[in-house]
């Protein structure tokens, strides 16, 4: 169902986000606002939902994608560092997937540019996160007649990989913020005075702009290492095994998280992170993205002592000289950002899902 | 020389060989039915060691350790011994064998024992090296499931491995391709060549029982074992149908049901196959020849005492059932063979053997097989972080 002319909408959004950056530098920033409601198939989503909730899609059925990004938390794991797949960690700090597509650039380094379809494919198939060969993948959704029946209905045909990467994405689309004070025009006086700084004497709104209070680019803010990615050797492999698959080279010696290097493999570029957006916070602790700082008073606090220690950190960072208040107003802001959680089965899919696969009768005699 | 001129060259040569292959496959059927005699039975000598693979004995001890360690597949769950269990035969005691967690597999696990002496591994064969097979089993979806980045990275996190490693393979840090080379070399060693098939084919007469002589004969003569089971190997390592049914499991369980389509899918047949198969086509995935469809390698006799349930699809849990299989012309008692008919060897045809002549002859195969062979299941090193807190410290300071 026009899948095609949305992949050309999103090539054009690609474009015209960088072009706006850059002219946003030069002369002054979008402006924080509300979020345009994005439109999406329903009877694609609610596959998508199902998909999301399902353990069969990693490798050895151990782990759903709401292991990491678990509606409860925030959708994502309130602890610094995500789980990896069974067997390892992770090195990163899992992002909360409501909003997520809003956005152009994915993951904390902006590793993945082209799409969501991209995106869920690397996060079934990478090794250290559900490890899944997809092609047993598919033929497990063929032995679901659940399966088979949502994939018709809607209008899919047979269970694939390929259908598998669009009924997700179109499934994320329907994971948006709702009712947060700032959409809602219900702040409180604080969160007011915590906007006036945003946007003045604290600087936030350089980086964090649009409606996603993101700019969707890498800066290096000096956020410290977390040494837990490199003294767990179960952490530690999922980070080995990231920088080999990603040929960045010294990978047994690196002892920081590259960062944006990865993409680029400039030197000027280690240890930047995409910026992440600033809404849905209040449940999505600990915050960076290695989930250094446990609070938003501690972010705050980042902050107004000018970021951390990095000679190659932004020069947008200095020290901010907030009075406690004020870094109080500001920490009301940003919860200001923060809506409904969707934990209903709107968004969750509650059955169950069955315990053995169905036997296909007179197997035999039928097509398989 | 033009190129039409070489072009033609080409073809003929090409022709010529087909021929020759032709003429060689004709000779070898009427060798046979003519009665000339295939190569005897032999005592087994020393497995071949590769030269670009050599042993040595810290090889061989890293080897061990990585057979036995799961950390060596996907989840750090399903390492090489979990489905090659040396008290289950080194193989895996069920029909089809146990799988990576959340699959089961589609073929009966095979014994490690003699494996050093294929030179065409895998029930289909389609491995012609124990490095390469290894790497074929650490990363397949219902084996291993393991990539190698995340495996290499492991290794590396396992001070012995790397220090175990550095020693014979001289690099800093593992790499998957010489744990591979570490693991063929352990297979090395496990052989069995003092059965009693061996010490009476060396000259202890005493060796065999005369249940087990007269079964002997009826090997190399009435039931027409020696045609393909022979030499030091007792296996040719041709290919042949010789009417084993399928699994009888992918009627009824729907896990196994995924695992067979999975492997139409990956082996990469036509759509038409994958929508009509329902057997396994064995040799066919490599040759795409319709007449190797159900074609699988004769496997050695060697150790089969302690290797059950047998066959690709293990559907036979006894010598005894094998037995009656061949005497009923390559039909199971159930009456179920193979679905591809008309592939199945002429060879295999009804013995007309008598049930004393069927003992003798299920008493002379455990002639092939010695003592059962256990070892002591190593413990395995754990990881150990590449850095102290203070290194990080001093990195941070740095920054
Ligand atoms: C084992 C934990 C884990 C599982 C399972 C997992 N994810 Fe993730 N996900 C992460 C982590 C960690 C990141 C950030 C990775 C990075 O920055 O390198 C991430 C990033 C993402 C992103 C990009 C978010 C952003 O804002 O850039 C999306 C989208 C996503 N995951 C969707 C999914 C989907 C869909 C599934 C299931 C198919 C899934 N994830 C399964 C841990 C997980
Ligand atoms: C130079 C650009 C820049 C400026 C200015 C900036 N930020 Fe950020 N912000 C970032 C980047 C980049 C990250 C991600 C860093 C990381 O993950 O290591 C981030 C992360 C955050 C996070 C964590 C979000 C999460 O989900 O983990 C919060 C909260 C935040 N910033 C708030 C603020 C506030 C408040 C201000 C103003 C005081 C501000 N930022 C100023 C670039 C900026
Ligand atoms: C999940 C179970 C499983 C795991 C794990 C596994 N194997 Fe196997 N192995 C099998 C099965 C089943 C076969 C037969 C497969 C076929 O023919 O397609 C086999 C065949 C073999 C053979 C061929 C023997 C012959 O006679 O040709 C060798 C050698 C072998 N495996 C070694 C290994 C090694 C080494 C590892 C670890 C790197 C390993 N296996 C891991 C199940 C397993
Ligand atoms: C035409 C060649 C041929 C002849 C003749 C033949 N075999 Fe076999 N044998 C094979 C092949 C091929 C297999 C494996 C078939 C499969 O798995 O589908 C096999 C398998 C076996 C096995 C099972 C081994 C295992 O590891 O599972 C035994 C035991 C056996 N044969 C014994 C015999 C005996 C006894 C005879 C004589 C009565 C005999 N074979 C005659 C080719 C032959």
């Amino acid at each position: 169902m026009g899948v095609r002319i949305t992949n050309r909408h999103h090539f054009l959004a690609v474009i015209m986000g960088t072009w706006l950056a850059f002219s946003a530098q030069a002369t002054s920033v979008p402006d924080l606002g509300p979020l345009p409601p994005l439109q999406y198939n329903k009877t694609k989503a609610e596959l998508g939902k199902r998909l999301f909730f399902d353990k069969r899609l990693s490798g050895n059925a151990g782990i759903a994608c709401a292991t990491c990004h678990d509606p409860t938390q925030g959708w994502t794991q309130n602890q610094p560092l995500s789980d990896g797949y069974p067997g390892n960690g992770h090195f990163r700090n899992a992002p909360t997937l409501i909003n997520v597509a809003y956005k152009k650039v994915w993951n904390h380094d902006g590793r993945i540019g082209t799409s969501l379809d991209d995106m869920v494919r690397e996060m079934i198939t990478e090794d250290y996160i559900m490890n899944m060969d997809m092609r047993i993948m598919q033929e497990r959704l063929k032995q679901d007649p659940r399966y088979l029946q949502m994939f018709r209905d809607a209008g899919y045909g047979e269970p694939s990989n390929g259908k598998v990467r669009q009924a997700i994405p179109e499934y994320l689309k329907s994971l948006t913020s709702r009712n947060a004070p700032f959409d809602a025009g219900t702040m409180s006086a604080a969160a007011k005075k915590g906007l006036q700084l945003f946007k003045g004497k604290a600087g936030c709104i350089q980086c964090h702009n649009g409606s996603l209070a993101s700019d969707g680019r890498a800066h290096n803010t000096g956020v410290p290492e977390n040494f837990d990615i490199f003294l767990n050797p179960e952490n530690h492999q999922a980070f080995i095994a990231f920088a080999l698959f990603q040929g960045i080279e010294n990978q047994m010696n690196l002892k920081r998280d590259p960062g944006y290097y990865n993409v680029t493999m400039k030197q000027a570029d280690m240890g930047k992170f995409i910026t992440p957006s600033l809404r849905e916070l209040k449940y999505t602790a600990p915050y960076m993205h290695n989930g250094m700082l446990a609070t938003l008073e501690e972010v705050v606090a980042f902050y107004n002592a000018g970021g951390g220690k990095d000679r190659r950190k932004s020069p947008l960072l200095k020290p901010l000289g907030l009075s406690d208040d004020e870094q109080r107003d500001l920490v009301a802001f940003l919860l200001a950002l923060s809506g409904d959680p969707l934990t209903t089965a709107e968004h969750v899919w509650q059955e169950p899902y069955p315990a053995e696969y169905a036997t296909i009768e007179d197997w035999k005699h039928v097509r398989n | 020389m033009s190129a039409t001129n070489s072009f033609c060259k080409m073809i003929l040569l090409l022709t010529a060989a087909i021929a020759g292959l032709i003429i060689a496959t004709g000779s070898a059927a009427q060798g046979i039915a003519k009665g000339i005699s295939p190569p005897p039975l032999a005592p087994l000598g020393p497995p071949p060691i590769p030269a670009d693979n050599p042993q040595s004995p810290a090889k061989i001890e890293w080897g061990r350790y990585l057979f036995f360690d799961p950390r060596l597949g996907g989840d750090a769950s399903t390492g090489c011994s979990t489905c090659h269990e040396p008290d289950q035969g080194w193989s895996w005691a069920e029909d089809i064998s146990r799988g990576y967690p959340g699959t089961v597999h589609w073929r009966g696990s095979q014994t490690i024992i003699n494996s050093a002496y294929y030179s065409k591994l895998f029930w289909a064969g389609s491995s012609t090296s124990l490095e390469a097979q290894a790497r074929a089993a650490s990363k397949g979806g219902v084996a291993g499931n393991g990539e190698t980045d995340i495996m290499e990275a492991r290794l590396a996190l396992i001070p012995e491995y790397v220090a175990l490693n550095r020693t014979i393979f001289g690099t800093e840090w593992p790499l998957l391709r010489d744990a591979y080379r570490a693991i063929a070399a352990f297979e090395r060693t496990l052989v069995q060549r003092d059965t009693p098939l061996d010490r009476y084919l060396l000259g202890d007469r005493t060796a065999l029982s005369a249940e087990q002589l007269r079964g002997k004969q009826l090997f190399e003569g009435k039931a027409g074992c020696i045609q393909c089971h022979n030499g030091p190997l007792a296996s040719d390592e041709n290919f042949y149908n010789i009417g084993v049914p399928g699994v009888k499991r992918w009627e009824r369980d729907g896990l196994a049901q995924i695992t067979f389509r999975f492997e139409l899918y990956a082996k990469g047949v036509s759509e038409t196959l994958y929508r009509t198969l329902k057997d396994d086509p064995g040799a066919y995935f490599r040759s795409r020849n319709r007449w190797d469809m159900g074609k699988f390698r004769t496997p050695s006799l060697r150790y089969t005492l302690y290797t059950a349930p047998y066959m690709h699809s293990g559907q036979f849990d006894t010598l005894e059932e094998v037995v009656d299989f061949y005497n009923a012309g390559g039909v199971a008692a159930d009456g179920r063979t193979t679905a591809f008919p008309e592939t199945k060897s002429p060879l295999i045809r009804p013995l007309g053997l008598t049930e004393l002549e069927r003992e003798d002859l299920v008493a002379f195969i455990e002639a092939f097989s010695g003592e059962e062979i256990l070892i002591e299941k190593p413990e395995l090193p754990p990881y150990a972080p590449l850095f102290t807190r203070a290194q990080l410290q001093a990195a941070q300071e740095a920054k």
